[in-house]
């Protein structure tokens, strides 16, 4: 669960450029040369990495990462079918799933202290907070929450095939 | 094309500014067309002027000589045909994205329900359908300009300008919008018809566009119309494509 915060600063978009990137040079590459070429240092490839890497799209072993069959499903995936394969992904994952079975049992929508404390207890609270963020910003993407950043209430949400 | 009339004609189009009597020269005789189904790139060195080309070719520019036309008619900056994205996004802070997306639809007058409906195709058809009441404060850059472009197709274009508009973004950011923006003009079900962008990019020139015009260094003049004949999908890898980023290099330095 705690890999999950890795996801927080990390966006759909950029995680599609590194598979593209490293399928481009025949689906495997090293580290170094990706990060070269894309200019980006480690500190700023390495969370994209580690998402990638988390959400079963690449592997990374001895500085060579190597996209997966799923990433090459994902390359040629339309937005819809995109967004089909990442909630696949995600509705999956342990923190994700604590905080949709909470959402569903509740009748009220969660605050998000409520979440983060949540969190907390699973993950600790110095990583409750991107955790939670993470959730947020997947969970919308994969259509399956809904937020509303002014009243800080989540929800559960159904969606379009 | 045969003889159909081009979608957009650059007619000679020149750009100078004036300060204290003394005539500064921005752009000098260009001339070039687009049809349906065209995708464009304008690239050249910084301050060859091509952004003040897209604002003239927009109609929010006027040249010093020369004409626009779109459909055979001069441009106008409300022509509902036209539409831009912008490097800098260009989004409401204090509106979601729904409402952002929405605001391009105001101006053609729609009635409420019809503006959500339609904001809420383009919305899906950039991938953020999930992100609607998110403030712009809450998405990644990428997301941004994913609503400036939603935004933009609202009002279903044929014609879809765009101003370096991934130019801010980071090098994996911009290579995944890049795709989607060609299979949203390779999409006969959406708009736009065809795609003219400027970049100072050559490698985002020859990977998006079937035409690539070369400007001159200030003022800005047409050193070459390049035909990009490479299948699709392209490969950066490919010794061919970087055989036509060279050729264009070699053009502007």
């Amino acid at each position: 669960m705690t890999d999950f915060h890795s996801m927080a600063k990390v966006s759909v978009g950029q995680i599609l450029g590194l598979v593209e990137a490293v399928d481009e040079v025949g689906g495997v590459a090293d580290a170094a040369t990706i990060s070269r070429e894309v200019e980006m240092d480690v500190d700023r490839l390495g969370p994209i990495l580690v998402a990638a890497e988390f959400l079963g799209l690449v592997t990374v072993e001895d500085g060579d990462i190597r996209i997966t069959e799923l990433s090459r499903k994902l390359l040629t995936a339309g937005v819809r079918e995109r967004k089909r394969i990442v909630r696949e992904i995600i509705d999956d994952l342990p923190a994700f799933r604590l905080v949709m079975e909470m959402a569903r049992s509740s009748s009220t929508p969660l605050g998000r202290q409520e979440v983060v404390q949540a969190l907390s207890d699973r993950v600790g609270s110095h990583q409750a907070e991107d955790v939670f963020n993470a959730l947020v910003y997947w969970g919308r993407y994969a259509e399956l929450v809904r937020y509303d950043s002014e009243s800080e209430q989540l929800t559960v949400r159904v969606a379009q095939t | 094309m045969g003889d159909a009339q081009p979608l957009l004609q650059v007619k000679d189009v020149s750009k100078s500014y004036f300060d204290q009597g003394k005539e500064f020269k921005i752009l000098d005789l260009i001339r070039f067309e687009l049809a349906e189904r065209d995708f464009v790139c304008l690239v050249g060195p910084s301050g060859c002027g091509k952004s003040t080309l897209l604002r003239i070719i927009v109609g929010l520019d006027t040249p010093t000589s020369g004409q626009v036309l779109f459909e055979g008619h001069p441009i106008r900056a409300d022509n509902p045909q036209v539409a831009m994205v912008f490097q800098s996004f260009a989004l409401f802070p204090w509106l979601t994205v729904a409402q952002n997306v929405e605001l391009g639809l105001e101006a053609l007058h729609e009635d409420p329900a019809k503006r959500r409906t339609v904001a809420k195709k383009f919305i899906d058809a950039v991938g953020l359908t999930g992100f609607e009441n998110a403030y712009p404060r809450e998405l990644s850059g990428g997301m941004k300009q994913r609503v400036g472009i939603a935004r933009a197709l609202t009002i279903e274009p044929l014609l879809l300008c765009m101003d370096e508009p991934f130019s801010s973004l980071d090098a994996l950011t911009a290579q995944n919008l890049r795709d989607e923006i060609l299979q949203l003009w390779s999409n006969p079900d959406l708009p736009p018809e065809a795609v003219l962008m400027v970049t100072h990019s050559i490698e985002e020139a020859v990977y998006l566009a079937d035409r690539v015009i070369v400007l001159s260094s200030r003022p800005g003049r047409m050193v070459a119309e390049l035909e990009i004949d490479l299948p699709r999908p392209r490969n950066r890898k490919d010794p061919e494509f970087y055989g036509w980023v060279d050729e264009i290099y070699s053009l502007i330095v």
